[in-house]
């Protein structure tokens, strides 16, 4: 019953309201007549007793508040008419709204974008049950901590020896050439142990996992097991279940078809999807001493499952003992322990510092926003002082006018964080398709719901915290006091505004000169990288991979020869050549080194890099040979054993000696017998050519002939006169002409290695130099504003000092210090801040250090130069004030 | 001073309404005059507390409102008892004597 008779009151009352509003509005008047003809009977004149009618009464519109109160629905009723009328009011004041609405849309959208590419690459889960217990296990050497990847023997130690894994696994990526219908296809695969699949705890959709006994090799006549990826599985099998159990020819051996993963599963994770998985057992088989022998050679990827509650702490303990115990074992190897890193993090890999910096910097980007919001809405509401003192003394209360003021605010930023999330998932779609093919995960990367709730968060928060300060400070207002209109010149309120302005000024500046010195950092440091020589002239290089025969199989030296020519022969290309590991790519073989005269037991030895090339690939990539000679035909198999050394292993093995005619030796004996790997004789002395990136430092490297030292599959390159792309389609005829079971692989031009180089460095500068672009603008805008605020606030003041003599000069001084000042404590502030904030800059700089002085004195004064300029033009415009006029003002 | 008496026993204005409308229609002056009769003056109802007390009380159901005549011939909206507000005035008649009794023997009992 009361529940019906409130909901008729409350559609009433929503309904009819103008009805309502007039009715009331009669029965005051009546009230006020009435009353007043009863003081007239008393005696007193009809005009005093009007007069004292209404006095008596009270405001009509307080009154009349004072009912809309009481009645059912009136806070929704007042809901609405505050939307309605904030509405209306940003309507009227465009500028403001779309000023503020663009701010806050640029910090949510910055900051949504960021935190969803930082979410998908680096935390959210893997998509395997038990994700949070998979562990990346490192080998690295015990001295200099580098290194990752561990060798087979010590693999199977620490499996057997640990106690706080359920399971561990090892495995590598490796290509395989499917030889099938038609052309030889080249297929990205995984050589794996055989619990990696139970470890991380997935099943195949069809047929079954690998038996533990697959790790070893098959019987001399027997096949290998494989395992195929659900896509090859659809592209070459046609999703015929009968694949199970048939045998498949990879890089010419039989393999047996097991099993068929299930869609979408992927491991390892990497740049190009893994096709296939074999066994270990591949590494194990062949002649002479196999990799899974050797407990020197260091290259499979170690994980684990963790025992449920077990720590990484723990963990990492337990392996670090046996590690140790292990190097003690063999000391002919040098010392190694472990590195245990979670697998989502050891995932996001070359990104992490980058995502590190750019989502502190988006921070800053966000705060800087916050402030610049609260010093829109805190300049908004002063400009409103009167229009709210009015509504005071109409009879609003003061919960009344705060809550109408949130309410625009609240308008306000949800408008900016809609726009901003749209800006987000359009910023993603950018940054997903300019993210650096080194990046892993880029398909987990979107804005999802939590991200979306982020946003809404974000932009209800601001619009609340900072709505809700100035609401307070301008619902505290002395009525008389703003009704007199004078209020911006009397009172100690005006300056405390003005003051706790200064004080947001203060913190834009700081964030501002933080994100200023970091991007010219990035900045400087990306043009050292662009200038960087890498010891090769990129232009114009075509590279592929490409597998040559084994000695045993053929003659690899023969088959370059005869390769090259046809090559050589297409018009246009200049120069071919071939190595076993490319320029930047960082993917060089690393081997131990033994000076003549300096004999040294194997477990103390030096490490350089060791590559293996063909003749002419000096003069293929235009790197300079310094001393000595080139490669010639001459240095075959058979003859004196060489090596051409880069300038750095000469600096660093001969000093002060001509090295030329010295002899060293490599650990890699490639196309020699069992036995301690031949003495090298130092022939040439090349440039460095950078070999793992654009920010490495040069290693000392060795360059042995390919002919003395033969490794499948090797890179090609081919020097071209015109655009190397081009050329591709022709040498694959070419190659079609001379065998037909090798395809050409990972086609790519030496510039495009060279971009990849600098995608992740080009990626971090440009966002961090778009966020200090906006923040800087947004510490232009609080400046300013404040000054405008203070000049308008002095205009009375400033006539007066006019009238009084004061010149233009001394007027303009004594405004732009009151942008100048809090403007340059900021900035003060800020080099104090980016003194500490750069260092998580360090390992992202080339060429020059986290706080490079030149640097750190240009930004500051360039700040004040911007807060100079932004606090001119209210400066001119008060000078040029005219005395009478600004006397008159108000 | 009127109003800080009122301020205190704002509670009891319903309680007023109700009585001053228990024998007949009033319009809003009427119902102020009358409450200061049967007070003897203790009492001035201010417009401000009056009429958001009349329209809460309407909108309870207590109360209905036409537009008639004053005594003399001018507009004024009556008031008039409803019967849930009739069966309120009981209930609140009854709360307040024992209220009031149990204050009184209160206040003596020291």
């Amino acid at each position: 019953m009361w529940i019906f008779r409130q909901l008729f009151n409350f559609c009433k009352n929503l309904l009819r309201k103008q009805r309502l509003d007039e009715d009331l509005d009669l029965e005051i008047r009546s009230y006020v007549e009435l009353s007043a003809e009863e003081k007239t009977t008393l005696g007193v004149s009809p005009e005093q007793a009007r007069i004292q009618a209404e006095l008596e009464t009270g405001g009509l519109e307080q009154i009349k508040e004072g009912v809309r109160d009481v009645r059912v629905g009136a806070t929704i009723d007042r809901l609405l008419q505050d939307i309605r009328y904030g509405s209306r009011l940003l309507w009227k004041n465009l500028a403001y709204a779309a000023l503020t609405v663009t701010t806050v849309a640029l910090g949510i959208g910055a900051t949504t974008a960021i935190f969803s590419v930082v979410d998908g690459v680096m935390f959210k889960s893997l998509p395997f049950p038990n994700a949070a217990r998979l562990v990346r296990v490192r080998s690295v050497f015990t001295a200099t901590r580098r290194g990752d990847v561990a060798s087979y023997p010590d693999f199977l130690d620490w499996r057997a020896r640990n106690h706080v894994f359920d399971a561990l696994a090892a495995f590598r990526t490796g290509d395989f050439t499917l030889a099938g219908r038609g052309e030889p296809e080249r297929l990205h695969g995984a050589v794996v142990s055989a619990r990696l699949f139970s470890l991380l705890g997935v099943s195949p959709a069809i047929g079954r996992s690998f038996l533990p006994q697959e790790d070893h090799p098959a019987a001399a006549d027997g096949a290998n097991a494989v395992v195929l990826s659900h896509a090859l599985w659809q592209r070459d099998f046609g999703s015929d279940p009968a694949v199970i159990g048939r045998t498949i020819r990879l890089d010419g051996q039989p393999f047996t078809v097991v099993g068929v993963m299930p869609p979408k599963f992927e491991y390892p994770i990497d740049a190009a999807p893994v096709e296939l998985w074999t066994t270990i057992a591949v590494d194990a088989g062949g002649g002479g001493m196999p990799m899974t022998d050797q407990r020197g050679a260091h290259y499979l990827d170690v994980i684990g499952l963790l025992k449920p509650g077990v720590q990484l702490r723990e963990a990492f303990a337990e392996m670090a003992q046996i590690a140790g115990n292990l190097s003690k074992e063999h000391p002919e190897n040098k010392p190694r322990t472990v590195q245990l890193v979670p697998e989502v993090q050891e995932l996001a890999g070359p990104l992490r510092t980058p995502l590190l910096v750019l989502m502190g910097a988006v921070v800053c980007v966000l705060l800087i926003v916050c402030v610049n919001v609260a010093n829109l809405l805190t300049a908004q509401g002063s400009r409103r002082y009167k229009e709210i003192a009015v509504r005071f003394a109409m009879g609003a209360n003061r919960a009344r006018v705060v809550c109408q003021l949130l309410t625009e605010n609240l308008i306000l930023s949800l408008l900016g964080g809609g726009l901003g999330l749209t800006l987000a998932i359009a910023m993603v779609k950018i940054l997903v398709r300019i993210m650096p093919a080194q990046a892993p995960r880029f398909n987990n990367i979107s804005v999802d719901g939590r991200l979306i709730g982020f946003a809404l968060f974000i932009s209800l928060f601001s619009g609340i915290l900072f709505g809700l300060a100035p609401a307070f400070r301008t619902s505290n207002i002395d009525l008389t006091e703003s009704l007199k209109e004078n209020w911006a010149r009397s009172g100690s309120d005006g300056k405390a505004h003005a003051r706790f302005r200064g004080l947001l000024v203060g913190i834009q500046a700081a964030l501002a000169v933080v994100l200023l010195l970091g991007a010219t950092l990035l900045l400087q440091s990306f043009v050292h990288l662009t200038r960087v020589d890498p010891g090769f002239d990129p232009h114009d290089v075509l590279t592929f991979q490409l597998n040559t025969p084994t000695p045993n199989a053929g003659d690899p030296a023969a088959f370059f020869r005869e390769f090259a020519a046809r090559v050589k022969s297409v018009p246009g290309v200049v120069s071919v050549s071939a190595a076993a590991s490319l320029p930047l790519t960082g993917d060089s073989m690393k081997s131990s080194v033994e000076i003549e005269g300096h004999p040294t037991p194997p477990g103390s030895r030096s490490t350089a890099d060791f590559n293996s090339v063909e003749t002419g690939y000096f003069r293929a990539l235009d790197s300079a040979i310094i001393r000595g000679r080139d490669f010639t035909a001459h240095d075959s198999a058979k003859a004196t054993p060489v090596v051409i050394v880069n300038r750095t292993f000469a600096q660093q093995f001969f000093p002060n000696e001509n090295p030329i005619g010295k002899h060293i030796r490599p650990g890699i004996g490639n196309g020699y017998g069992p036995g301690e790997p031949p003495m090298r004789e130092i022939v040439g002395i090349i440039q460095d050519v950078k070999q793992s990136g654009l920010q490495a430092e040069a290693a000392p490297e060795m360059y042995a002939p390919l002919a003395q030292s033969p490794f499948s599959p090797v890179f090609f390159v081919v020097r071209t006169a015109t655009d190397p792309r081009g050329y591709a389609g022709i040498i694959r005829r070419q190659l079609g002409s001379l065998e037909k079971t090798e395809p050409m692989y990972h086609i790519e031009t030496l510039d495009e290695y060279f971009q990849e180089a600098l995608s992740i460095p080009r990626l971090v500068t440009l966002l961090l130099s778009a966020f200090a672009v906006v923040a800087v603008l947004l510490a232009c805008m609080g400046v300013y504003g404040v000054v405008s605020y203070v000049t308008a606030q002095r205009t009375h003041e400033i006539g007066i000092r006019m009238a009084l003599g004061s010149r233009k000069l001394e007027i303009m001084r004594l405004i732009l210090t009151e942008g100048l000042r809090p403007a340059i404590a900021g900035t003060l502030a800020g080099i104090a801040i980016s003194l500490k904030a750069t260092a998580l800059l360090s390992s992202l700089l080339y060429g020059l250090t986290p706080t490079d002085p030149l640097t750190f004195c240009a930004i500051p004064l360039l700040m004040t130069g911007i807060a100079l300029m932004a606090s001119y033009l209210p400066a001119r415009r008060a000078a040029n004030l005219d005395p009478m006029q600004s006397l008159r003002y108000e | 001073m009127a109003q800080t008496r009122t301020d205190i026993l704002q509670g009891t204005l319903d309680l007023l309404i109700l009585q001053a409308l228990a024998l007949e229609e009033l319009h809003g002056m009427g119902i102020a005059r009358r409450i200061g009769q049967m007070t003897q003056g203790a009492f001035v109802v201010k417009a401000g507390s009056l009429f958001p007390a009349l329209h809460r009380m309407e909108e309870a159901g207590w109360l209905t409102s036409f537009w008639g005549e004053s005594a003399t011939n001018r507009r004024a909206k009556f008031y008039r008892l409803t019967k849930l507000g009739k069966r309120q005035l009981d209930t609140e008649t009854k709360d307040w004597e024992r209220i009031s009794v149990a204050i009184s023997q209160a206040l003596r009992s020291t």
